[in-house]
């Protein structure tokens, strides 16, 4: 107050300096100051409590409202008053905390759960496993053949490369673009097709003729297994089936056929498409190929559907070797249904387990509704040509040091119509 | 003269008819009056008696898988081994004689897929056949004698094939008559239970495609058994279904393709074969199937169980 009065008398004494110094604060020659006035404590105008609200009111108005707390729970919560930073931080990390475990339980552990299962399960040791049974003796299959080493690539036959290609199913163009597009020349390059050649597709022969100009290795796939073994009942029966006038279009049996044609139209009419000299170079597919060690990649195998891990390759169950999808994970068994584990899987957690130099690639086609399917030991090269996919190749070739390269190239392909 | 000549003939064969002189097929079975000579028992020990009129075949009244009008003792676990082997060595070398299709399946299939032999503690074997082929040995083949030397027995043996008449029955609601012919050993009595693959015609008039089925109540596709494999069995060659790790799968359940310690014996992964554990008993009373997993059950008079 006392400074208060002081002020006029010492703005009055140089008013015009100030008025030129501050001209928005100054009103008449004085400051704004002066006319300030402490009216408002004695006016009755200002009494009249126009701007109180009911809060004030004593009736409405309880002490309680206001804290954010009211003291009486501070006291009863904290001993010494908890400072409010503490506060803070301590609702802040209750709400993380919160946050975590809602998305822990809701969320993360249901699949850690699944993966650990999985995992569990291709790690238990089975104790009554596949293969313990002798192998399936047929006379009429190779069971494994070794590719000859000089056409294998490595750091002394830098030239040689491997280009192994999916389920063709008589699609000779597109197996003519794709060798067309990795620049395949028969000095250096060798073709490995991995089964299911015939069948389906506009020229099967044709697949067949080329694949033999090319002096190309094969592995038996289902659709030659069936092929083959019809031409053998062929063959083989007392009563000989109608011959070329055969109506390629038929789907019943006359009364005489009926209980030993068995239905099997479509695989004789396909297999009369054949001269004996292709039907001889089918045959002597082998239903596994070896192709041999590739730096990096282990011991390369080449088969149509699959292999069950841990079981040699000698004692594989032919039939399950070129139709297996999947593989039952207590036994070992593997299926081709589509329910369950997918062979690989297993083969690639089994690869990892073990020592570098025993490990194994497989390339294989067959599951042409999983497609291109390329994991570290495994590579899945059917992509559906003959359903208007794309046919795949893998292309093998050595570098300086020894180590495998790796290459997939694939070709558009027309859709065949045909589905089985 | 002429005139009468022209009467005669259908005169006669009206006459036949009424005194049966012509052969006239009537359903029957070959009791074992009809075999005297054939078997060595006077005393009949099929079940005959207990069984309803129209089943056909019957078995002992000491076992089933025994014929009683050849066997009167259930054999020891070593005779009945090697006998059981002859007999499926004879009857695959006689199918393959005559040109008839045929496969095994079941117990035999799962045998030849452990190690291409017949599990030791199966008392029985399995096949089955194609219509076309039942057909044929019925025509032609059947109540037929084939005699075998074997090694051990100078005089050799014989063994017979008889075909159930009901074979022609495509239904399966024909719950008597569900095996279609036998390949018996007539000094043993053992025998071989013969089913027909049949078309499903029930399934075809519901539009189904390639389904075939047994008189047994099995289902099979036709494109998991044929074309069939050519294999060995016991040293003889033989025909295997298409799919067959698929079937046995199927029926059996993965257990039975991958456990080696099965009925008291082990399969031994060096010799390849299955050795009892300790010296195994022969059972009194029907044997069990191994474990299979069967739509529907495999039992009932004539199936072997």
């Amino acid at each position: 107050m006392a400074g208060q009065d002081q002020r006029p008398e010492k703005y009055e004494q140089n008013p015009s300096h100030l008025a030129k110094e501050f001209p928005s604060r100054t009103y008449q020659g004085r400051p704004l100051i002066d006319f300030v006035t402490n009216d408002w404590r004695t006016d009755s105008r200002y009494q009249e409590g126009i701007y109180t609200s009911d809060e004030s009111e004593s009736l409405y108005r309880r002490e309680e409202d206001d804290y954010w707390v009211h003291p009486r729970w501070k006291n009863m919560i904290s001993y010494k008053r908890v400072p409010r930073r503490v506060q803070r931080y301590l609702l802040i990390y209750v709400a993380l905390l919160i946050a975590t475990w809602v998305s822990w339980t809701w969320f993360i552990q249901p699949d850690w759960e699944k993966n650990k299962e999985l995992e569990s399960q291709l790690n238990a040791k089975p104790t009554s496993v596949f293969g313990s049974n002798m192998r399936p003796e047929f006379s009429d299959m190779t069971q494994v053949k070794t590719l000859d080493s000089s056409l294998l690539p490595s750091e002394h036959q830098l030239m040689q490369r491997l280009v192994v290609v999916g389920d063709v199913h008589g699609c000779k163009e597109e197996l003519q673009n794709l060798l067309e597009k990795v620049s395949f020349h028969s000095a250096t390059d060798h073709l490995i097709l991995t089964g299911d050649m015939i069948d389906k597709g506009p020229d099967s022969p044709g697949v067949v003729d080329l694949a033999r100009e090319l002096s190309a290795s094969c592995v038996r796939g289902n659709h030659e297994d069936r092929m083959l073994l019809a031409l053998n009942d062929m063959r083989v029966h007392h009563a000989s089936l109608p011959g070329p006038q055969e109506d390629p279009g038929r789907t019943v049996d006359t009364l005489d056929e009926e209980s030993f044609s068995h239905g099997d139209y479509k695989a004789r009419a396909l297999a009369r498409q054949f001269t004996d000299k292709q039907i001889r170079w089918l045959q002597q597919c082998p239903v596994i190929l070896r192709v041999g060690e590739i730096g990096g990649m282990g011991e390369v195998v080449v088969v149509h559907a699959g292999l069950v891990p841990g079981v040699p390759l000698e004692r594989q169950d032919p039939f399950q070797v070129m139709n297996m999808r999947t593989i039952d994970l207590d036994t070992r068994l593997p299926s081709d249904g589509r329910e369950g584990t997918a062979w690989e899987k297993l083969w690639n957690h089994e690869q990892a387990k073990l020592l570098e130099k025993e490990r194994s690639t497989v390339i294989y086609g067959h599951d042409s509704k999983r497609g291109k399917n390329i994991l570290k030991y495994s590579k899945g090269l059917d992509s559906g040509c003959v359903n208007g996919g794309k046919l795949t190749a893998m292309v093998i070739g050595a570098s300086k040091e020894g180590k495998a390269k790796t290459k997939i190239v694939s070709v558009k392909c027309k859709n065949q119509g045909l589905k089985r | 003269m002429k005139f009468r000549l022209d009467f005669l003939l259908p005169l006669l064969a009206a006459l036949s008819t009424l005194s049966e002189a012509l052969p006239v097929l009537r359903r029957r079975d070959a009791d074992i009056e009809s075999l005297y000579g054939i078997t060595r028992l006077n005393r009949d020990h099929s079940g005959k008696k207990g069984d309803p009129s129209g089943k056909y075949f019957h078995e002992s009244t000491f076992h089933p898988h025994y014929d009683g009008r050849f066997a009167e003792k259930i054999l020891s676990y070593d005779e009945r081994r090697i006998h059981l082997t002859a007999l499926m060595q004879t009857y695959l070398s006689t199918m393959s004689d005559i040109g008839a299709e045929t496969w095994i399946m079941h117990g035999s299939l799962l045998g030849w897929w452990w190690n291409r032999r017949i599990m030791p503690w199966d008392s029985d074997v399995d096949v089955q056949m194609s219509y076309h082929s039942i057909k044929f040995l019925a025509d032609y083949y059947n109540m037929t004698i084939h005699h075998y030397k074997l090694p051990g027995i100078e005089k050799g043996r014989d063994y017979m094939l008889e075909v159930n008449p009901n074979y022609v029955i495509d239904s399966i609601d024909d719950k008597l008559n569900v095996i279609d012919a036998r390949w018996i050993d007539t000094e043993t009595g053992l025998f071989i239970d013969i089913t027909t693959l049949r078309r499903n015609r029930t399934a075809e008039a519901l539009g189904m495609e390639g389904v075939m089925m047994c008189k047994d109540k099995h289902h099979y596709l036709e494109k998991d058994v044929f074309p069939l494999r050519d294999s060995v069995f016991e040293n003889m060659p033989v025909k295997i279904p298409f799919a067959y790790s698929a079937l046995l799968e199927e029926e059996y359940g993965p257990k039975a393709l991958t456990q080696t310690d099965f009925e008291n014996h082990r399969f031994d992964q060096d010799k390849m074969e299955w050795i009892p554990l300790r010296n195994p008993r022969v059972r009194k009373g029907p044997l069990r199937d191994i474990r299979p997993k069967l739509r529907t059950p495999k039992t009932g008079p004539g199936s072997g169980i």
